[in-house]
């Protein structure tokens, strides 16, 4: 802490993404208010949001392609991680982006002010991912939750989206407050807030039976399974990703879980599973708890908002057995991208399926339940198929990209001896396939007049084909992408 | 190349007729590349080498190299003519189903090519996770056959045959990914899904305990493909889903489906798991046996026709397990052969029940009486199946029987007596059924039909009888000259059962067959 520091050239290239993330945030913004305060036609918005998303994405590619870069001073990692997981909630992001243009309850009067909420979020999600400072970490996560409550809340006619936002500004705070908490006392004990400076450490500090880094440690990592929604801290979660507007319960579910897993991962790769048996077989229980109450709720749910919100728990659970088997490895980078390829899998699905829920709401009070899709299939048989490739695909069935998500998870966890937790994750794939059927019963084997809402033309219905093709694409070209991966993160 | 053109011409197939924009003639295109499929195959079936029971035609690229699991396909005389039975059934399918398809038709056909392609490569693939891609991706499209096509209560059919299958396969996944854990051993140091690396493994096997390594995979594998069959006690889906599902949905399910159980238990369990399957054989024994007591008792009662043919399969597919698990040379042969016959004899049973049903939209036993004198063409065609379903001599379902109940005796004299009674019974409940159906007083559906001219019913159609005249010949061909047949599968099968204990293919004339990729 006594060298000052210094910031060059190289620093501000390695963050130009998230420089880009904020130039164009304010552009729609900025082009409002200079013609007085009117909406400029949405389409311009989307556009320019957009360019600025691959703008961000090429610039995350140039400057941290090769990896293992870091920003000032070591604040900042520009390693795989980051890559991947930033080119992830990015792209994904993009398509909530897509979402928004055309689904009735984000193109409103804001729609300038909801992307610029957007992409700051995602500058928060990329802080957050490649954060190695548990205070930059925060501020990540500050940053990118804030805007967060905010889009949730900006629907003009619900109230259940106001329910949601103060829901999640109340909890998440509360999560935001235990993370610090933890954080107070791994300084308290260690004297450091470095994530480097811990992974060297934590094995040892556990071992030797250091309580109040113990203490610490376990409160970071509460804080987090309040982020990505782990059983038993996962109860906000299907009230809130109801209330949300679709397209931002879909930025949510994905990008934002990513970013968060990402963290997460970060944390937990320090080998602290090692040092500490009792946070080892706690984490192992959470994942065992939260696969089987998010499929088992999944179940009973007739409104199909919150049964993809439950799928999303159930998911948190199937990304937390690879979190574990990560941290207990010697060599992490197996394990960790078997995370980072199941989180790339399961955002790309989810988002599929949000984008076609986004583009049936009718209008801003329109809660679509399962049964409402019957005559899908009749009516739009395109889309009806994209949606069976995602359901299929969140069910785990081959030759989707799921099956290989979840084929790379459970070998990691049976490389490090977990298989009871494999054989909790197969059983649960089997629940799941329960209620990912559900939808597709409806769309094909019985009669209704489901269509699309006139406005949701052509914008999101490419999102859906773009991705219902890379689930298949890459779900028989998984494996280049998957030694792509382990070789940027090893 | 052989190989891979025989899976995925039938998804190329598919994509055609889905895009085919005039609707009229999607059958006659779609029966058109089956034909062209059953073609194919036989070419394959012509540069097959019978003499050797080494893995042919093999193809090995690798796929995911991270992990070992590669595109491998290869075949021998075991899998070879379940392959040219998924092939040579669907054109009968297809035309079988010319007027009782009469919606979503572009659909239907893409369905069904689809399940073939995911038929042939469960029987051709040769590393693990390929097949396993192959084994789940053949239930989607049965699941919308089902579902879509079926009949009342085709939902709840269609799921519960989904689900039931996909929880037993689910542990077979786990298992396949513990045992690619444990190739690093015997291929130095990489991993490997492929089956050849799968038999080199040594799996622990202590007799007794059932917490051994070689006892858990067993079962783990076992439980998937004994519910696929469907083995006595998990055989409750089929039921449902045979008598939902529509006349071409039942015949794939019966006639191709339920073998991919039977022939994994060949493939996969006896030569990987060899002390576990001669310590636990017995359990699957006896499960085949009171399953063929089982499913012919409730045949005998059910009031509908094709819920007795689906229980009748359920004794037949009990003859096929005791034929494997006996693990000689009679019983295995004698399985592998039923496994044709139950294709062919039950496939072509459904057939006519749903040519039946298309004139009288009612598969009630007690409404049907006097059949045969207003179908006399039909009736005669339902009792030559009929006589091969019941395994008469000079058809082929008595081959494979037999063979079946000589490797039972062998095993043990008490297995085959329960057995044999269930020769008896098989032929109590479908000669009862064609006493019922074709013979005696003139039923309801019969005198309503004389009654009124609009209902008149009409013997078979030229179609009906190209459809039922292949299946015919077969049972005669396969009944008289069994040896046309069996020459295919019997070196392979020889050489199972003399390197059960350490089992692999051949090395030097595989190399030998090999096609330069």
């Amino acid at each position: 802490m006594n060298s000052a520091i210094t910031i060059g050239l190289s620093d501000i290239l390695l963050i130009s993404p998230m420089i880009a993330l904020f130039v164009f945030s304010l552009i729609p913004l900025t082009i409002k208010v200079l013609r007085g305060n009117r909406e400029q036609n949405p389409a311009a918005s989307m556009i320019e949001a957009l360019i600025g998303l691959a703008l961000s994405a090429a610039l995350l590619i140039v400057f941290s392609g090769n990896g293992g870069a870091t920003a000032f001073n070591g604040q900042l990692a520009f390693d795989g991680l980051t890559l991947w997981i930033g080119l992830i909630s990015i792209i994904i992001g993009g398509g909530a982006i897509v979402m928004m243009y055309e689904n009735p309850a984000t193109r409103g009067a804001q729609f300038s002010e909801l992307l610029f909420l957007t992409l700051n979020s995602l500058l928060g999600a990329l802080i957050l991912i490649s954060a190695v400072n548990l205070i930059t970490v925060f501020i990540g996560l500050e940053l990118m939750s804030l805007s967060l409550y905010l889009m949730i809340a900006m629907s003009h006619e619900q109230k259940i989206s106001k329910e949601a936002a103060i829901k999640y500004f109340v909890l998440g705070s509360f999560a935001s407050a235990i993370f610090l908490y933890g954080v107070s006392f791994i300084y308290g004990s260690t004297g450091t807030v470095s994530t480097l400076d811990l992974m060297k450490n934590a094995e040892l500090l556990l071992k030797n039976g250091n309580h109040l880094f113990l203490f610490g440690f376990a409160f970071i990592v509460l804080g987090f399974c309040f982020k990505v929604s782990i059983a038993p801290f996962h109860a906000w979660t299907p009230d809130v990703y109801q209330g949300a507007p679709t397209p931002v319960t879909s930025f949510m579910a994905t990008s934002i879980k990513a970013a968060s897993f990402a963290a997460f991962l970060r944390i937990i790769a320090s080998k602290g599973l090692i040092g500490s048996d009792n946070l080892f077989l706690i984490l192992q229980w959470f994942a065992v708890i939260t696969m089987t109450v998010g499929n088992v709720a999944a179940l009973i749910q007739n409104n199909f908002k919150r049964t993809l919100a439950y799928s999303s728990i159930a998911h948190s659970g199937y990304v937390l057995v690879g979190v574990i088997a990560s941290g207990v490895s010697e060599n992490s980078a197996y394990g960790a991208s078997s995370v980072v390829f199941y989180l790339l899998t399961y955002s790309l699905m989810t988002m599929g399926a949000f984008a076609i829920l986004s583009m049936i709401e009718k209008d801003e009070n329109n809660f679509v339940q399962t049964d409402d899709l019957a005559g899908f299939a009749k009516n739009r048989p395109v889309l009806a198929l994209c949606m069976t490739v995602f359901l299929l695909s969140l069910a785990g069935l081959p030759p989707a990209l799921g099956f290989f998500g979840k084929l790379y998870l459970f070998s990691a966890a049976v490389n490090e001896g977990l298989l009871w937790l494999a054989l909790w994750g197969v059983i649960n794939s089997v629940l799941g396939a329960y209620y990912y059927l559900r939808p597709i019963v409806v769309m094909y084997m019985k009669d209704g007049d489901c269509n699309t809402s006139p406005q949701s033309n052509y914008a999101t219905a490419v999102v859906v084909v773009i991705s219902a093709l890379l689930i298949i694409g890459l779900g028989v070209a998984s494996g280049p992408l998957f030694n792509m991966i382990e070789k940027s993160l090893g | 190349m052989m190989l891979s053109l025989l899976v995925f011409l039938p998804v190329f197939f598919a994509l055609v007729v889905a895009i085919w924009p005039q609707k009229s003639t999607v059958r006659h295109l779609a029966l058109g590349f089956s034909i062209i499929e059953f073609l194919v195959s036989l070419l394959m079936l012509q540069k097959f080498d019978s003499n050797s029971a080494a893995l042919q035609m093999v193809e090995k690229v690798s796929w995911i190299d991270r992990f070992g699991i590669s595109y491998f396909m290869g075949i021998d005389g075991i899998s070879l003519m379940l392959v040219m039975l998924t092939t040579f059934l669907t054109p009968i399918i297809i035309l079988g189903s010319w007027k009782s398809i009469d919606q979503r038709v572009k659909g239907f056909h893409s369905a069904l090519f689809i399940l073939q392609t995911a038929m042939l490569g469960s029987f051709l693939a040769m590393d693990a996770i390929l097949f396993y891609v192959f084994w789940e991706l053949s239930l989607v499209p049965m699941y919308f056959i089902v579902g879509i096509w079926g009949g009342s209560r085709r939902i709840y059919a269609t799921v519960k045959f989904f689900i039931y299958t996909m929880a037993g396969s689910v542990l077979m996944l786990l298992a396949i990914i513990f045992m690619m854990n444990l190739t690093p051993e015997v291929t130095g140091g990489v991993m490997s899904a492929s089956l050849l690396d799968f038999y080199k493994l040594e799996i622990p096997f202590i007799s007794g305990d059932f917490f051994t390594t070689q006892t858990m995979l067993f079962f783990a594998f076992a439980l998937a493909f004994a519910i696929k069959v469907p083995m006595f006690p998990l055989h409750t889906w089929l039921p449902d889903a045979h008598v939902e599902a529509p006349t071409p949905g039942s015949v794939v399910l019966a006639g191709v489906m339920l073998k991919m159980g039977t022939y994994c238990f060949l493939r996969w369990v006896i030569p990987l798991f060899p002390e576990a399957t001669e310590h636990y054989g017995w359990i699957f024994i006896a499960a085949g046996v009171i399953g063929i007591v089982y499913g012919a008792l409730v045949a005998m009662v059910q009031p509908d026709v094709k819920k007795l043919v689906a229980y009748s399969s359920v004794s037949h597919m009990g003859y096929i397990i005791v034929g494997l698990f006996t693990m000689n040379a009679y019983g295995l042969n004698g399985g592998l052969y039923q496994m044709l016959n139950h294709g062919i004899s039950t496939g072509a049973l459904f057939l006519l029940i749903g040519m039946i049903y298309e004139r009288t939209h009612s598969r009630e036993i007690s409404k049907y009486g006097g059949l045969a004198s207003a179908l006399p063409i039909f009736t005669i065609i339902f009792v030559i199946v009929t006589m091969s379903s019941i395994a008469v001599p000079l058809t082929n379902g008595f081959i494979g029987e037999f063979l079946i109940l000589l490797g039972s005796f062998q095993y043990s004299p008490a297995v085959a007596a329960v057995s044999v009674s269930g020769v008896v019974l098989g032929a109590a409940y479908m000669l009862w059924m064609v006493k019922r159906v074709f013979f005696g007083p003139k039923g309801q559906l019969v005198l309503e039909s004389e009654k009124d001219a609009h209902h008149a019913l009409h013997d078979l159609s030229a179609r009906e009888i190209v459809v039922m005249a292949p299946l015919l010949l077969m049972i005669f061909w396969m009944g008289l000259f069994p040896n046309h047949f069996m020459d295919y599968s019997k070196v392979s099968v020889d050489y199972l059962i003399k390197n059960k204990m350490n089992y692999s293919f051949p090395t030097g004339a595989e190399q030998a067959h090999t096609e330069e990729k």
